[in-house]
């Protein structure tokens, strides 16, 4: 209960600060959104009317106050450009974010543990030199960088899958994860790197842990002893890292989301950049906020499940949660 | 036959100094339902000796040609990985110093022991688990239904060991290793392991490698006592008559230093002055020889070979064959 309460007040501090950088930011932005509105041949008058109407002749500190009383409340705003509620317009496109983004790490997940079981089964042998430099290569390559060249390969070369577009999942799974599979794979080429070295690391470690000496000396087979014994201890500074690297994969599907024109959070956000549509850019950064602090609260969910020592620590509540 | 035969045990490691001879031209047997004693300090090739029985030994350990183990009258250096896994935890099971490391903290100990029953033994996983239930009452472990789902750290260290000795025990093996099983264990906690290591040793007529720096562990306990120096075995005798007469200078010296109840308070512990030798450079002759207050230069020149008289062996060139003062 204790930690539950410290968590929702770091929750409250955190987000305290995101939205006022981001209300700063935006209010510092040059020009003037009124005026942009009315078009340049309008007269002051005109302009005045359109200030008063979205709100922009208050004080900073007054405007501040109502857009953050509304987040809590959960009136998000309106778009000034299109007239669209905030929050309806995030919770429409949040689907294909989502599912970009999880699909890029379980993509990732998928080939760091394999190719971490590998390299800490013989560390700096063949196979370990192979994956780190292959590792190595993945890592320096830039998403967009990645993205472009996989549609060049399977796009226009193979023709195996398209290179733009998005299927909402009723029009079936398949449909729906076709063009889903290069946008992920583009972000997941770069987050896997870290995940396989960082596991890669821990289970180097763990395999000289007594323990495996004892399930060596029960007969059990090296790949048991690697998938049962040595997998779950050695996991938890990959989950912690599989937390924060949302924040980086957040980042990244802005790029992704414009490059495949998948229409996700991101691209929103960016279109909003341009058309200077400010309600629409704060809403947009403190959602990634909000979203980035849920998934660590997850990420720590997840080291209760994995580690029976936590869940001593923690109480009861995480003990069947 | 014996069970387990030991011959010309050789293991070296590669350092950035040279050759590192831990164990340096071992033999040794044990009978059916015995229990041998293996006394001998810290770097004295005890432990590696045990892994090389093992087959547990790292991949960078290099072991001599002339080596043979046999256990059951089988070549175990012949076997392919599979067969020899199939033998570990099955025919010999192994129990480690450290019972705080040596479970896995984030597995059941039902799993940890269920795990050998289903793979040697084909159990299913309720078998399994009621059959580790029972394990678990047999180590002494109170409440074992209730503990049975339990993790590692939620026991004490002698639970631990108590739950790493029903792990060794899950498929009935006919040799069991125990590498120093009550080390790291308080003194009050000792006693306990040990006799319950000897009563299922008995019960089960199964053979031991009682592995220990302590002489004082082995008494009453092994049937007979080899102590090892320097990756060597200096001397092999039936127990009680190793702590009646102890031929060589290094094994009185250690019987010289247990403390025993009727010394007059305030007397000073014997101890036997030097440190052991480097390994990767080991002293000419006799390794014990810079230590020993008995030393002559045919010491010095001339390592003694393991004498075989009958019941005892010793490796000296001046044994005391009279009885210890």
């Amino acid at each position: 209960m204790n930690a539950l309460l410290r968590r929702a007040g770091r929750l409250a501090v955190v987000l305290a600060v995101v939205t006022l950088i981001t209300f700063l930011l935006v209010a510092a932005l040059p020009g003037d959104v009124a005026l942009d509105i009315a078009g340049a041949d309008a007269t002051e008058q005109e302009v005045a009317e359109i200030r008063a109407e979205i709100g922009l002749d208050r004080s900073l500190a007054v405007r501040y106050l109502d857009w953050v009383s509304g987040i809590v409340t959960g009136d998000w705003g309106q778009s000034w450009r299109t007239g669209e509620r905030v929050w309806d317009a995030i919770a429409q496109r949040v689907p294909a974010s989502l599912e970009l983004m999880v699909l890029a790490q379980i993509i990732a997940v998928s080939l760091a543990i394999p190719a971490a079981l590998l390299c800490a089964r013989a560390p700096d042998g063949r196979v370990d030199r192979a994956i780190g430099f292959l590792a190595f290569g993945s890592v320096s390559m830039p998403s967009f960088m990645t993205a472009v060249l996989l549609i060049l390969l399977f796009s226009l070369t193979l023709g195996w899958l398209p290179a733009t577009g998005y299927e909402p999942l009723s029009a079936g799974l398949w449909e729906n994860l076709r063009p889903m599979i290069l946008p992920a794979l583009s972000l997941a080429l770069v987050e896997w790197t870290a995940l396989m070295r960082t596991l890669r690391a821990e289970m180097i470690g763990v395999l000289q842990e007594n323990y495996i000496a004892l399930a060596r000396a029960k007969g059990m087979s090296d790949r048991r002893i690697l998938v049962v014994h040595a997998l779950r201890p050695s996991s938890f500074s990959m989950i912690t890292l599989l937390g924060l690297q949302v924040g980086r994969l957040m980042g990244g599907s802005i790029i992704i989301e414009q490059i495949f024109g998948i229409p996700g959070v991101g691209r929103l956000l960016v279109t909003s950049v341009f058309s200077r549509d400010f309600m629409m850019i704060q809403g947009c950064v403190t959602f990634f906020a909000l979203a980035y602090v849920l998934a660590n609260f997850c990420t720590d969910l997840a080291y209760a499940r994995l580690d029976p020592r936590v869940r001593g620590l923690g109480g009861k509540a995480g003990a069947h949660g | 036959m014996s069970l387990l035969e030991v011959e010309n045990a050789r293991v070296a490691f590669p350092t950035a100094r040279g050759l590192l001879t831990a164990v340096d031209g071992v033999s040794l047997s044990v009978d059916e339902g015995r229990v041998l004693g293996i006394v001998g300090e810290s770097g004295s090739g005890k432990s590696v000796l045990s892994r090389a029985i093992m087959g547990l030994l790292p991949r960078s350990a290099r072991t001599g040609e002339a080596m043979r183990i046999r256990l059951g009258g089988r070549e175990l250096g012949a076997l392919p990985e599979r067969e020899l896994r199939r033998l570990r935890g099955r025919e010999m099971a192994m129990i480690f110093q450290d019972p705080m490391t040596a479970l896995n903290p984030v597995m059941t100990l039902g799993d940890q022991i269920g795990e050998s029953l289903r793979l040697h033994l084909g159990m299913g996983r309720r078998q399994a688990r009621d059959r580790s239930v029972e394990l678990l009452a047999a180590v002494g472990l109170p409440q074992p239904a209730t503990r049975v789902d339990q993790h590692p750290h939620q026991l004490s260290g002698g639970m631990r060991q108590r739950v790493a000795i029903a792990i060794a025990l899950a498929c009935d093996p006919r040799l069991l290793i125990a590498d120093e099983p009550t080390t790291a264990l308080d003194v009050t906690v000792q006693h306990g392991i040990l006799d319950l290591l000897q009563a299922q040793s008995r019960e089960r007529g199964m053979a031991m490698i009682l592995i220990t720096h302590d002489l004082g562990v082995v008494a009453g306990r092994a049937d007979e006592v080899a102590v090892m120096y320097a990756g060597r075995v200096v001397e092999q005798a039936p127990t009680r008559a190793l702590f009646a007469a102890a031929s060589m200078p290094y094994t009185r010296g250690l019987l010289a230093s247990i403390p025993r109840i009727e010394d007059a308070p305030g007397r000073r512990l014997e101890a036997i002055g030097g440190r052991p030798p480097d390994l990767v450079s080991p002293p000419a002759g006799c390794a014990f020889s810079p230590r020993c207050a008995h030393a002559s230069d045919l010491c010095r020149r001339q390592a003694p070979g393991l004498e075989d008289g009958g019941a005892t062996r010793f490796a000296c060139w001046h044994p005391a064959l009279e009885a210890a003062e």
